[in-house]
């Protein structure tokens, strides 16, 4: 009984991961087709964008900042806080830059795009579209699916350059390092393909997954409010282990 | 298997013509051998309980879901075997009136009529303008233009719902039960909408519908649908007339019958003392 | 058409701030010499053990990068490491008796290849070998020898072993 229930709960999540992939094929071959609805996209954009500056604002100044405090009381104990700078820097633009900036974009965006499609879904918008000839492939899922696409690597950079600023804050304001050391060793380090670059990869990679995951959960949620709700709930879990599961692979075959 | 099943007669003007439709979803068959002509110009209600898939008529015949087995023709073409972009060409002469009206709740009332328009016809804004102001006059809503779908209340939001499903001017609008949940003013309001369409447009209508006494003032014809065959049709007054169970039951205002009224509720009649629930 | 220009305008002003930020992330947090440029030429040096030194790491002359570690492979005939440096056209008078070494920065940092310029009027030319090379200093062979020879006199030699040191020449 515990056995078949527990193979049960498998398929599904295998069948679920199947209908992910189908529907990813579907709205990859509507995104041509949705590139006439640009002013949509814009709009997501805006949406996904726009509207989560404030908060990955804000987080990026307190992640840069904790962990300026934390680097340096472990750096302190190799006499080593000249290379706050870099140990800040290096952090943000390979792992926390991205991820939290996904994590928080899949809180922040992920749930209302889901919501959002979700009741469209409920209230018959979806095939009133498609009732109007316009596919809502096109028209709704794909201008979402890209605009985390382009809103992540984005937004992760401005979250990097907030934490870069939080760091410094907390580092030379507060702690008392030279500003010139803080930012000599960083740049000298850093660089720009391996560190930067494949940091904007990974959330470009992780854009898409939050996305993706996002307008499947509402195009697929029951058309209840209850379903609705347990939707919204599935993208942020889904996502999360998503972001850093792929996180982890990536970053596997980047170094 | 009932006295008040009827072949439908068959006519050359039929603009809807659906042949031996069956449809399974899940376990559950929807569908039974189903045929059905509505006439050019008429308007046609059908009427059924709740659960004989008079919603996923509609959805056949605009192609949304394709029967098990069944011919769905539609001014002559055969919804389904038509392409998606013969499919979406079709949707364009077919206007469609959801239950809960299905406005897109980001736009205004104003942009909402002018979705369809904007996504197939490139117009001048002017003309764009003029065919919205004119849509919107149609159903009395002019003044409401510049509102958001959720200011307004539900019998505007299916005056809103029915302009934009005239705007193309179609050939055929289908009505997915128009009257659910007005007031007997907003009712009357959406009703000589109907009528007014048909009359001056010579729009062919269908109109799924519970609510009798509409049906009685705006129907031509009524088809009488249940466990997935058609068990009468006729005029509304002659149906009325008609000394079968199925139109007892419906146009007597009967609590039961032939057709359980809630489903399933196999043990309804019997816990009420009638002879037995049919099946 | 008239749909909101307001988000036209927030989604280009959100796009000119996502790319000012990787712009500013990419000058000020990083140094122009790091990118990996294409004008650059190789030369090639073999070590007896490279250490911890890994692909990418950085090449410098007094200090200041040059070029990065552009392959290691080892040498089946001769079992040594051949590495491969791309050093910036920029620094095409590198004399060609220089020798290399392989350095730690900081105690407990990245290995990267140091170059000491020798005298010859002849420069480094792409494909040319270095032939004077010193091996990584690993921590083990430093505290053997430290043990072996138990004086404070040879400590400052093996902790700093990185300038004084006089280059060996690989395998003759």
């Amino acid at each position: 009984m515990n056995a078949n229930l527990r193979r049960n709960w498998l398929l599904q999540g295998v069948v679920s991961l199947g209908e992910c992939g189908l529907f990813f094929v579907a709205v990859a071959g509507a995104v041509p087709k949705s590139l006439r609805y640009w002013r949509e996209l814009c709009r997501q954009v805006w949406f996904v964008g726009a509207m989560s500056l404030v908060i990955v604002m804000t987080c990026g100044l307190f992640v840069g900042m904790v962990l300026a405090l934390q680097l340096f009381n472990t750096l302190s104990i190799f006499g080593a806080t000249s290379e706050l700078g870099t140990a800040v820097a290096l952090s943000l633009f390979r792992e926390l830059g991205p991820v939290v900036t996904a994590l928080l974009v899949a809180g922040r965006a992920g749930t209302a795009v889901t919501a959002e499609i979700g009741l469209m879904r409920a209230t018959d918008q979806l095939d009133a579209m498609s009732m109007m000839a316009v596919d809502p492939l096109a028209y709704v899922a794909a201008p979402r699916f890209l605009a985390g696409i382009i809103a992540m690597p984005l937004l992760a950079c401005v979250f990097n350059a907030m934490g870069i600023f939080g760091g410094h804050l907390v580092g030379v304001t507060w702690l008392g390092l030279d500003n010139g050391t803080f930012w000599g060793n960083m740049t000298s380090t850093v660089m720009l393909q391996r560190d930067i670059l494949d940091g904007v990869y990974k959330s470009i990679v992780f854009g898409g997954v939050v996305s993706l995951i996002a307008v499947f959960q509402g195009y697929t949620a029951p058309p209840t409010s209850e379903g609705v709700a347990y939707s919204t709930t599935r993208t942020v879990v889904f996502s999360s282990i998503v972001i850093l599961a792929f996180d982890f692979v990536m970053t596997a075959f980047m170094t | 298997m009932n006295p008040g099943v009827a072949q439908p007669e068959s006519s050359a003007a039929a603009l809807v013509q659906v042949r031996g439709l069956h449809t399974r979803i899940g376990a559950k068959t929807i569908f039974d051998g189903l045929d059905l002509d509505v006439p050019r110009g008429s308007v046609t209600a059908i009427m059924g309980p709740s659960g004989t898939g008079k919603t996923t008529l509609l959805r056949h015949l605009t192609g949304q879901l394709r029967p098990d087995t069944g011919s769905v023709r539609v001014d002559g073409e055969e919804v389904t075997k038509l392409s998606r972009r013969d499919l979406f060409a079709l949707r364009e002469r077919i206007g469609f009136l959801f239950q809960n009206s299905a406005l897109l709740t980001d736009f205004s009332v104003f942009e909402n009529i002018a979705f369809p328009l904007r996504q197939h016809a490139k117009l001048p804004e002017e003309l764009l303008r003029d065919i919205v102001l004119t849509k919107l006059q149609a159903v009395g809503l002019r003044g409401a233009a510049q509102l958001m779908p959720s200011e307004l209340s539900g019998g505007m939001a299916r005056r809103v719902a029915l302009a934009r499903a005239i705007v193309f001017d179609p050939m055929l609008i289908l009505y997915d039960e128009p009257f659910v949940g007005l007031d007997p003013i907003a009712l009357n309001q959406v009703l000589r909408l109907i009528r007014t369409l048909n009359h001056t447009l010579g729009i062919t209508s269908i109109l799924v519908a519970h609510e009798l006494a509409a049906i009685q003032k705006v129907a031509d014809r009524v088809y009488l649908i249940a466990n997935g065959k058609l068990v009468a049709q006729g005029a509304p007054d002659e149906l009325a007339r008609q000394d079968s169970p199925w139109t007892r039951q419906f146009f007597g205002g009967e609590a039961d019958g032939p057709v359980p009224f809630h489903y399933p509720a196999p043990d309804y009649a019997t816990e009420l003392g009638f002879r037995e629930a049919h099946r | 058409m008239n749909p909101r220009p307001s988000y036209a305008i927030g989604t280009g002003l959100f796009i000119l701030l996502g790319f000012a930020a990787l712009a500013y992330l990419a000058t000020q947090t990083t140094s122009v010499a790091n990118i990996h440029s294409g004008d650059s030429y190789i030369v090639k040096a073999r070590f007896q053990n490279i250490g911890q030194l890994k692909e990418r790491a950085p090449v410098k002359i007094a200090g200041v990068r040059i070029g990065d570690v552009q392959s290691i492979q080892l040498e089946p005939q001769r079992m040594d490491a051949l590495v491969l440096l791309s050093i910036s056209k920029k620094y095409n008078e590198i004399p060609d008796d220089s020798s290399a070494a392989i350095f730690t920065s900081g105690l407990l940092g990245d290995q990267y290849v140091g170059i000491e310029p020798g005298g010859s009027p002849t420069f480094l030319k792409n494909g040319d070998e270095m032939v004077l090379t010193q091996s990584a200093m690993s921590i083990e062979n430093l505290i053997g020898k430290f043990l072996v020879n138990g004086g404070p006199k040879s400590s400052s030699g093996s902790s700093a072993p990185a300038s004084s040191a006089p280059p060996s020449s690989g395998k003759p």
